[in-house]
């Protein structure tokens, strides 16, 4: 639960404190990292490569264990199947067993999840008309990065899930695609499902995202509602970068050889 | 249930089990048939049989079958331990490696279930894939008037027996290290070491090593690894072959032969099995994706 003005908000979504790191000698991959995803809303997790992002979202499916801290799920552990059959996850660069094809992959998800032959004969249809996939009567080896994100975002959605869980959702879609899945993103929002959006895509996140945290190192730099953390006459990019930087995030420059012009044989 | 009978799709789909299928039961038809081309040229020649060769052409039909069965009991071992081999290194690793895990493991299944559902899977593929060609050889044993059903059925029982601790070890490990590691290390620990160990235990048994201290450390090393399970059937297949063959061992070479498992090695086989699929569940349970 979480404040905002006169009223307590229910979180779906609870994060405290928390810590991880995969090997002692490593430093740490998230280090104290809080927030909370109430009902209805976007939040996004914004940070550069290797910021700790997708730890953080595995940690909260049961993927991951922490090394500290607690991730709340509905009221319970990431462990408890019964909070995991209320969301729906979206893995970055997902993968599937790859013998199966798309409709036999989403009525074994289907029974993973406990849905009944009725509902997998309505949903399992309905949801590969939406990843375009519908036709398909290859294995899932054969896909394209493309087709096996939609499938995962397919996958994802299928149990009808209270909070949705996507990891870089859009990386290997087309724009027709990542139109779709902002329409996704809106509809599922309407209808009361919180989203916890993982994306280098800004331009996206500000169309979708409610509230956004901003990452560099493990550590969250900025976390508020878009008004809040984009001030008027930036843009999120700009903010991104600028706190980024200040992290110690920066790139290298550009190689020096790139500005070598071929001398003439 | 789901993981179960997707698990049984995907390794359905597999071309390497359907090559080892293959492969087993085209072998199988060849050295059938081909011991039987041997005995048709023989009878239709009697001229031709040898002063070693035995009495009558039912003798040879008979020398024959004995032989084709004793190459069937060694190549069923090797079969089933390779089957054992490709699916223990596939069916848990394939998900773990491709990350197909992640998707899974955010659902709401337990670790159990998920462990529970690819050993039933990985048990039934490999019972399958030796059923038929067990089934296959009995179909060619009866073209040379059969016999030694039983001793068969006794065997492939043994040998699936053997194959299953085999492919859990695979398994378990194969959720720890790469797929073909797990196997070098699955196959050095039950055809190496658990061989020497066994082999050691039986001579301090027997008295031919009677240091105390080499005597406790084996007696205490022969409980922790799988004993093989043995059929009464290469015994029958002895005994057949002395009432047949002009050229018979004697009743020394019979005595060399292992005795058939008796209760307590199928109760501490059934124990090694449980240990070790309790360890592919510790191992699936324990695992990060």
């Amino acid at each position: 639960m979480y404040s905002r003005g006169w009223f307590m908000v229910q979180s779906v979504l609870s994060v405290r404190d928390l810590r991880k790191r995969y090997r002692r000698s490593d430093p740490w991959a998230v280090d104290g990292v809080s927030f909370e995803v109430p009902a209805g809303q976007a939040f996004g997790l914004l940070g550069p490569n290797g910021a700790g992002k997708s730890t953080i979202v595995k940690i909260i499916a049961g993927l991951l264990r922490a090394d500290a801290g607690s991730v709340s799920l509905f009221g319970s552990n990431p462990g408890d199947p019964a909070a995991r059959a209320r969301l729906g996850f979206a893995p970055e660069d997902p993968d599937f067993p790859k013998y199966l094809r798309a409709p036999e992959l989403l009525d074994y998800f289907a029974s993973l999840l406990g849905l009944d032959a009725a509902d997998r004969g309505r949903r399992i249809p309905e949801t590969l008309a939406f990843a375009g996939l519908q036709g398909e009567k290859r294995q899932v080896r054969h896909y394209s990065k493309g087709m096996k994100q939609r499938l995962g975002i397919a996958q994802a959605i299928l149990g009808r899930p209270e909070l949705l869980i996507l990891d870089e959702p859009t990386a290997d879609l087309d724009p027709l695609g990542r139109r779709d899945v902002r329409a996704l993103i809106e509809r599922l929002k309407q209808s009361g499902v919180a989203i916890l959006l993982n994306s280098h895509l800004l331009s996206e996140v500000e169309l979708v995202c409610d509230t956004v945290a901003i990452m560099a190192k493990g550590k969250v730099l900025k976390e508020g509602t878009m008004p809040e953390v984009v001030p008027q006459g930036k843009t999120l990019e700009d903010v991104f970068v600028e706190l980024v930087e200040a992290a110690g995030a920066k790139r290298e420059d550009v190689p020096s050889f790139i500005d070598e012009r071929p001398s003439a044989q | 249930m789901a993981v179960a009978r997707y698990t049984l799709t995907e390794l359905s789909r597999r071309r390497i089990l359907l090559v080892f299928l293959i492969v087993g039961a085209a072998g199988l038809l060849l050295l059938g048939g081909g011991l039987r081309l041997i005995y048709q040229y023989q009878s239709s020649n009697p001229a031709s049989l040898g002063p070693n060769s035995p009495a009558t052409p039912a003798d040879l039909n008979r020398l024959l079958e004995l032989l084709f069965v004793s190459y069937l009991f060694g190549a069923l071992g090797i079969f089933s331990e390779v089957i054992a081999f490709a699916i223990g290194m596939t069916a848990i690793y394939h998900d773990l490696d491709s990350g197909a895990a992640i998707g899974m493991f955010s659902k709401p299944v337990t670790r159990a279930a998920f462990a529970v559902g690819k050993i039933a899977a990985a048990l039934i593929a490999l019972v399958v894939i030796v059923g038929v060609l067990a089934v296959e050889a009995r179909i060619v044993m009866a073209l040379f008037g059969g016999g030694l059903e039983d001793a068969l059925t006794g065997q492939v029982l043994a040998v699936v027996a053997n194959t299953i601790v085999v492919m859990l070890i695979v398994l378990a490990l194969t959720t720890w290290m790469n797929n073909i590691v797990a196997a070098v290390v699955a196959f050095i620990y039950y055809n190496v070491v658990t061989t020497v160990i066994s082999a050691l235990h039986t001579l301090t048994q027997q008295g031919v090593i009677n240091n105390d201290a080499i005597k406790f450390v084996f007696s205490v090393a022969y409980w922790i690894i799988p004993h093989e399970l043995t059929s009464s059937a290469v015994g029958d297949l002895v005994r057949a072959e002395m009432k047949v063959s002009t050229a018979a061992g004697s009743s020394q070479a019979l005595s060399a032969i292992p005795p058939a498992s008796g209760l307590g090695d199928i109760a501490w086989w059934a124990f090694v099995v449980v240990v070790f699929a309790g360890l592919v569940y510790y191992s699936v349970r324990r695992r990060q994706v």
